[in-house]
């Protein structure tokens, strides 16, 4: 395979587009038929074949200019004198022939060499640099040059120490040329590593840290967990249809048989499919992690058929067709501005937001129903109405509070927690992504 | 693929955008490179953008270019493979079953015994699960099709993500498996384009055996165009006021923004009225045309005069 194409490839890897090896050999193939010559062509033709969403083909138009572009040596303007004959005779190594000649092609030439001598495609992390641009000079003969240099020294007449001079200024400006050269293409082939650890890292930093710019992250990897819980438990669901002969069930159906065992039954497990009311805490002292809750909250929605949502604040809204009507941004600043939904952005009151629930929605709650409280429980010294929360637990399969502080906190100054603690099945602290994934998985 | 002519109408680039634009539709280079390549690399093209951008109207016109036949499916939720691919001619076979059994008696005549006269009719295996007794669906007809075909599959967001997996056989390999047949090769291979609205996320693995395009909605310059080729009797000045206008209202924050079959539509509607420019009591009369939700409509207007003075000026340039 070509090596252009090969290095495109993995920097498009290492920038997120995920290539499979069939892909690479289209590409090859449409290479084969439009030829580099024309550059826009070739990028609407590679852009078809390699980059497969919006998303992807936006990084790969990024990506290909980066890898695409010119990556000559800067010219330098003022060390246009002429270099003389005798001058470069005085030199022996090839290096510093070209930098006293001027050579930039050359030079660029030698350094693309050394760096393909040296691998620089399997650059990742950014402390490599150094060892890399070290690795390039000396494959350039960067080593003959200070050669070069020593002797011209030692020599030590007018003429020689100009040349040296000159040479010094020369190294200067390779170095800084390498550095570039070097920046480069640590930019293309590295961020495959650092995506994954910023994957990560995004998984377990607290919900509230997180700036607004890592929110596409995070949508898909809320995404992707969404989708894997829901993977897992359709395919738990399938096999409880598989049941044993229920012979009672057998033996009474086949009575209008005669007997004859002809219409036979299997035992079956039911199909609980996941059956949820989601209510939310909107209020200031949750704001950071709210946007997170309610970003978790909204992929849930898509994956579950039975899901209803509300959120509270002063008063307790449902907020289940905002989710279905907007996409997924809109949405959010929708709810958290509460512009046209009719809730109050007041002081938080648990209280009130029990007595609306009980008031329009307790119908929604069988014992068949999940509830998922997400709230930090600051009550504001109101009226907790406890009494409420039992009723809830009482008339739900599972009652899970995830509260958005740490344990620790809990009950502490106007915090309600330790009061609704015992009503609760399960409660947790839930500031992380994991937090959250490990407390779906308990909840379909 | 098919044939040299068809050969020669995807020699180049240029080529193939000459040939559509006669054929009324405007590819730009982006498309055409991305024809090219399909036709070519014998590869399907997996089409996304906004709704009434031109998709559908692209494997539409790729077939009148060609020359050859459009295969159309319509995906949907439910869709399965006796829909989409074959069924089998219950009431023929039945018919024949019945018509037949005097001859069947023959056949049989002179066997001894079940196993014996089973045996005999062995010999005749499967006459009635033979392709005469197939009745082919979209996607068989275009394996089917001597000429090769234009096979569009539209929507597929739309079908489930069982009927998707089952897509993938047909478009890697260009063949089916029928279990009481056998496998059925494409005679030609078709042209296979799949549109999607992106309602869901298409699966890695059909991806990776498409070319992906993506067809925005146009600039200024290409609507123009469009406009030009589809209304030809539209005068200069009314053309550049009425894309001016409808790229403004895409800007809005719009339930559903215009996309270019409903401009086109605009378009048919102020000549019908004839119009040569616009006003902003002709905008509000026919916003209708444009906009399909009552609280589009109500934005529109809260900003109609602006947007018409803007779209005047612009003409007038």
């Amino acid at each position: 395979m070509d090596q252009i194409l090969s290095d495109f490839i993995l920097a498009l890897r290492s920038s997120g587009i995920r290539i499979s090896i069939p892909e690479s050999i289209d590409a090859m193939d449409t290479v084969k038929l439009t030829g580099y010559y024309d550059r826009e062509v070739l990028k609407d033709s590679l852009a078809a074949v390699l980059a497969k969403s919006l998303f992807e083909k936006e990084i790969f138009e990024e990506c290909f200019e980066n890898f695409f572009s010119f990556d000559a040596f800067s010219e330098e303007g003022e060390d246009s004198s002429e270099p003389m004959e005798t001058e470069i005779s005085e030199v022996d190594s090839s290096l510093s022939q070209m930098i006293l000649s001027g050579d930039t092609g050359g030079l660029a030439a030698s350094m693309r060499e050394a760096a393909q001598e040296v691998n620089i495609t399997g650059i990742q992390f950014f402390t490599q640099k150094g060892l890399y641009i070290h690795r390039i000079l000396r494959h350039m003969g960067i080593a003959e040059l200070r050669q070069d240099m020593r002797r011209l020294y030692k020599e030590d007449t007018p003429s020689s120490r100009k040349i040296a001079l000159k040479l010094e200024e020369g190294l200067d400006y390779l170095f800084e040329n390498v550095k570039d050269f070097v920046e480069k293409q640590f930019s293309l082939y590295s961020p495959s590593v650092t995506e994954k650890l910023l994957e990560d890292y995004l998984k377990n930093v607290k919900l509230s840290n997180l700036e607004q710019r890592d929110f596409h992250r995070m949508h898909n990897i809320i995404q992707k967990m969404v989708k894997r819980l829901n993977d897992i438990h359709s395919r738990r669901r399938k096999k409880y249809k598989r049941g044993q002969l229920d012979f009672r069930k057998t033996l009474r159906n086949n009575i209008t048989y005669q007997g004859l065992l002809f219409d036979i039954q299997w035992k079956k497990k039911k199909v609980d499919r996941p059956d949820i009311i989601a209510i939310c805490d909107v209020s200031r002292s949750v704001e950071a992690v709210a946007r997170f809750l309610l970003l978790f909250l909204y992929s849930l929605n898509k994956a579950l058929a039975r899901i209803r949502t509300f959120i509270f604040c002063s008063n307790l809204i449902e907020v289940t067709h905002v989710f279905n009507e907007y996409p997924v941004e809109e949405a959010l600043v929708k709810l958290k501005s509460g512009v046209g939904l009719g809730i109050v952005l007041g002081r938080t009151d648990y209280g009130q937001a029990f007595r609306d629930l009980k008031e329009d929605w307790f119908h929604l709650i069988t014992n068949k129903t999940s509830v998922l409280i997400l709230g930090d429980a600051r009550n504001n010294f109101g009226d907790p109405e406890t009494g409420i929360l039992k009723s809830i637990q009482e008339r739900s399969k599972r009652l899970v509070w995830l509260n958005s502080e740490p344990r620790s906190f809990w009950g502490v100054g106007d915090s309600e927690m330790k009061k609704y603690l015992p009503y609760c099945h399960l409660a947790r602290e839930c500031n992380t992504v994991t937090h959250l994934e490990r407390v779906v998985d308990s909840l379909l | 693929m098919m044939n040299s002519l068809c050969d020669m109408k995807f020699a180049s680039i240029e080529e193939i955008q000459q040939g559509f634009k006669n054929a009324q539709y405007i590819c730009n280079r982006k498309i055409a490179t991305t024809l090219y390549l399909a036709y070519h690399l014998g590869k399907p093209i997996l089409v996304e953008g906004p709704a009434g951008v031109g998709k559908t109207e692209l494997a539409k016109t790729a077939a009148v270019y060609l020359d050859i036949s459009l295969i159309r499916m319509q995906c949907y939720e439910g869709l399965d493979e006796s829909k989409a691919l074959y069924e089998w001619k219950y009431g023929k076979q039945l018919l024949y079953t019945q018509m037949l059994k005097d001859k069947l008696n023959d056949v049989v005549k002179g066997a001894d015994g079940l196993s014996e006269s089973i045996d005999k009719l062995h010999q005749y295996n499967d006459i009635f699960f033979s392709e005469s007794f197939l009745e082919p669906r979209p996607l068989l007809k275009a394996l089917h099709e001597k000429e090769g075909a234009v096979l569009l599959v539209d929507e597929i967001d739309k079908s489930d993500h069982e009927f998707e997996a089952f897509l993938l056989e047909i478009l890697s390999d260009f063949q089916v498996s029928i279990p009481e047949i056998g496998t059925i090769e494409a005679e030609v291979i078709p042209f296979v384009f799949l549109t999607s609205n992106n309602t869901r996320e298409l699966s890695e693995a059909l991806k990776r055996r498409c070319l992906h395009l993506f067809i925005p909605l146009p600039d200024p310059k290409l609507e123009r165009e469009i406009i030009q080729i589809r209304v030809p009797s539209i005068s200069e000045i009314l053309k550049v006021q009425l894309v001016s206008f409808v790229q403004q209202l895409r800007e809005l924050d719009l339930k559903k923004v215009p996309s270019i079959s409903e401009t086109v539509d605009w378009a048919r509607v102020l000549l019908l009225l004839h119009a040569d420019r616009l006003s902003s009591d002709l905008i509000s009369e026919t916003l209708h045309v444009l906009l399909k939700f009552e609280e589009d409509i109500k934005v529109a207007e809260e900003n109609l005069y602006d947007m018409t003075k803007l779209a005047i000026k612009e003409a007038a340039v």
